[in-house]
């Protein structure tokens, strides 16, 4: 078993190493993957080949190109086309409940599996 | 003729939907529980009209029958005959035909074989199950009717949605939709078992394989879906956390929950009322995911038709049905002595069940927030993938380690130093080393190790489990082709490699020590489309050199342009190429893509829903 465990966290170690580096390619498909395509039915930037993708897509590149980070081309789009555009709702006032809720759900769970289940041990 | 005919079916079976309802009431507050001959009959001949009308459905489309409204909005003359066919599920008023006849047909398989049972639970079950029915039959006579007439008949009808023509999807809807329905006989059966207080370990492997069997159609129809919109739809991703994806994905979590509960319910007479929990959750669910999905409020490729009418019906029958089912619940369930020692099997299968609700809660919030959102604030936000992983990805890690020590404890109660202490310390050690060495890096692979490391443990765990007597060939097959799901999964999304790039005919490129050429184009003519098919040539180092076809194609009717991609599959990785046309003269956009262990993702949803099958014919 030991050996085995030794074996799969080489291999899962030596594997990741050269993906951790990323090329601009592969940081531009990953914003355009987190974008709404605004004028399609529910497709990101990065899966649709309308003029809006294509036109968004040459955007990101060309502000990686011109050094911008992956933050500020976010906040580029979103100020640009509002908070629609972005898959990853921000953390606000409107989004606490989003982002808490299952959290929540998941500790009162497992509070009411405790007290309903195990209690009486 | 056709239209008539089919339409006259409906009402029919309507008529006889309403003669069962009271046929199988009647018994009950009489207090006799005879069920007579008369209601077979009843459910027989419901089922019969609805076939009938299903055949004059799919007769108008096949001989492209106009005059019916349905046909020409979604058919035409020049398509293939395999998808006049799936064109009669691929509208709103088909489907929910669809929907019909296999609530009809189930209702029917349930009164044949559930003789040995007691009257009383299965008149209600029928009873349940025939509102929901007439339910239906309303729904499509009043809102959704599918043989409306069309006058002057015209000549040609407006076609399918090109997307749509395709294999995959053309069994995807019916093959969903038997899941779907499933829970509702398990639904109806719940609640009737509530009042009759049947709920016991003989109702528990009774129910089990209706659970079984929808749990296996839905799992088959998710996979189906996702094959579909990884080659057709999205340019090489294949889950894309789509409102009407998660809504297929929110009861195949619920009924996953069930089917562990009941075994608990089986062998030790336990969580009765967490199971009926379950049972009227996971039919909620699948009918709130038809209402999101017909309404039209969910923003997808799969809406139909934006009618608040159908929306507003199925909202008012869902929430009349709920609302029942929660005071059937309340009125008629008993307190019960729990009794589970926390380190045991059962109490394994409690905490399983708590991992399901959570992913189902962030499915759940994740799908419907944004709407009431926007309702309520007026705020348009967009919750897609980055929220799902933030949200499941850390909860997997200890979802995956309790599994493996789900095999390995007993019912009941267990020695607390059954498991390996080693096995967790090395465990434990081999985390805090991955943290170490991945912490200077980007944090994502982090987890993303960690993440390997634990399904690797529980891939391996599960193959060791197939050497062990005491372990149910079922639980083995679905465990170890879960734990290779979420393997293949991640390396997957963890090692796919891809080129997106401009082209022209006779370029070519290097990625990654891969040549990539453009070799030719061809302008082809089809039946329902005109085509442009790429031929390209991928060079990889030491292995043979692979040819692409890819098409650009334009259908007639309606015109719309798709494209399509070429895979090449083998056992470690999928070559992907697909290519579109850019505005300048002959420059295409050209996407390769390179997606290791794709084909192990189906061939374990496949081996899981297989594991599902065998728990049904094995005792």
């Amino acid at each position: 078993m030991k050996k085995l465990i030794k074996l799969i966290l080489m291999i899962s170690l030596t594997f990741l190493n050269p993906v951790l580096a990323k090329s601009n390619d592969e940081i531009a498909n990953k914003i355009s993957k987190n974008i709404r395509c605004l004028v399609c039915q529910g497709q990101s930037v990065y899966d649709s080949q309308s003029d809006f993708a294509i036109s968004v897509r040459a955007v990101i590149e060309k502000k990686i190109n011109d050094g911008s980070s992956e933050e500020e081309i976010y906040e580029y789009l979103k100020s640009k086309y509002g908070e629609w555009i972005s898959y990853e709702p921000k953390l606000n006032k409107f989004t606490y409940l989003l982002w808490l809720l299952p959290l929540i759900l998941f500790i009162f769970g497992g509070l009411l599996i405790f007290k309903k289940v195990f209690i009486r041990i | 003729m056709l239209n008539q005919l089919g339409y006259y079916s409906l009402i029919f079976g309507l008529l006889f939907s309403v003669l069962a309802i009271l046929q199988s009431i009647r018994p009950v507050v009489n207090k006799s529980n005879l069920i007579s001959k008369n209601i077979y009959f009843s459910i027989f001949l419901q089922f019969l009209f609805v076939i009938l009308s299903f055949t004059f459905l799919t007769s108008s489309f096949v001989t492209s029958d106009f005059s019916n409204l349905t046909v020409f909005n979604n058919s035409h003359t020049e398509k293939p005959l395999f998808y006049k066919i799936s064109g009669v599920w691929g509208n709103h008023e088909g489907s929910l035909l669809l929907w019909l006849l296999v609530l009809t047909l189930f209702i029917l398989i349930f009164v044949i074989t559930s003789k040995k049972f007691d009257n009383k639970y299965r008149l209600l079950t029928i009873f349940f199950q025939e509102i929901i029915i007439f339910g239906f039959f309303l729904f499509i006579i009043l809102t959704s009717n599918p043989f409306t007439y069309l006058y002057p008949v015209p000549s040609q009808g407006l076609g399918l949605n090109p997307i749509l023509q395709d294999p995959a999807l053309a069994i995807h809807p019916p093959i969903l939709y038997i899941g779907y329905v499933g829970t509702s006989l398990v639904f109806s059966s719940a609640l009737a078992s509530t009042i009759n207080k049947n709920i016991n370990s003989g109702w528990a492997k009774h129910i089990k394989k209706w659970v079984l069997t929808s749990w296996i159609f839905l799992t088959i129809g998710i996979m189906l879906g996702s094959i579909w919109a990884y080659y057709e739809l999205g340019w090489g991703g294949f889950w894309f956390w789509d409102p009407v994806e998660n809504v297929s994905l929110m009861p195949w979590f619920c009924l996953t929950a069930l089917i562990h509960t009941l075994l608990v319910l089986e062998k030790r007479n336990q969580l009765k009322n967490w199971s009926i929990i379950l049972a009227i959750s996971t039919f909620s669910l699948s009918m709130s995911g038809t209402f999101l999905v017909r309404s039209g409020i969910l923003n997808s490729i799969h809406t139909f038709a934006n009618d608040p009418a159908r929306g507003l019906f199925i909202l008012v029958f869902l929430f009349l049905l709920v609302v029942s089912a929660i005071l059937i619940f309340f009125l008629y369930s008993k307190d019960e002595n729990k009794n589970i020692n926390w380190f045991s099997k059962d109490a394994l299968i409690i905490i399983n069940n708590w991992f399901m609700m959570y992913f189902l809660s962030v499915v759940f919030i994740g799908t419907v927030y944004p709407i009431f959102l926007e309702v309520l604030a007026n705020e348009k936000i967009s919750v897609g993938p980055p929220f799902y992983q933030k949200l499941i990805i850390p909860f997997l890690i200890p979802f995956l380690l309790t599994m493996i020590l789900s095999t390995r404890l007993r019912w009941v109660k267990d020695n607390i130093y059954k498991i390996n202490i080693k096995q967790i310390s090395i465990f434990t050690l081999m985390s805090l080393l991955t943290i170490y060495f991945l912490n200077i890096s980007d944090k994502n692979y982090l987890f993303a190790s960690i993440l390997i490391s634990s399904s690797f443990f529980l891939f391996f765990n599960s193959l060791n489990d197939f050497l062990k007597k005491n372990i149910k060939l079922s639980q083995k097959i679905s465990h170890l082709a879960f734990s290779c799901l979420i393997l293949s999964i991640l390396l997957n999304g963890i090692f796919s490699s891809e080129i997106n790039t401009n082209m022209k005919e006779g370029d070519q490129i290097n990625f990654e020590k891969k040549i990539i050429k453009f070799k030719t184009i061809n302008f082809e003519k089809e039946n329902n489309y005109k085509l442009l098919r790429g031929n390209f040539e991928l060079v990889r180092p030491g292995k043979n050199i692979l040819s692409f076809y890819p098409e650009i194609r334009v259908y007639d009717q309606p015109k719309i342009s798709t494209s399509e991609a070429d895979i090449k599959t083998d056992l470690f990785s999928d070559n992907f190429i697909v290519f579109s046309l850019l505005n300048d003269e002959g420059v295409f956009n050209v996407r390769y893509q390179n997606k290791p262990f794709m084909i192990w993702i189906w061939i374990s949803s496949i081996v899981l829903a297989i594991g599902g099958f065998f728990a049904i014919v094995r005792k």
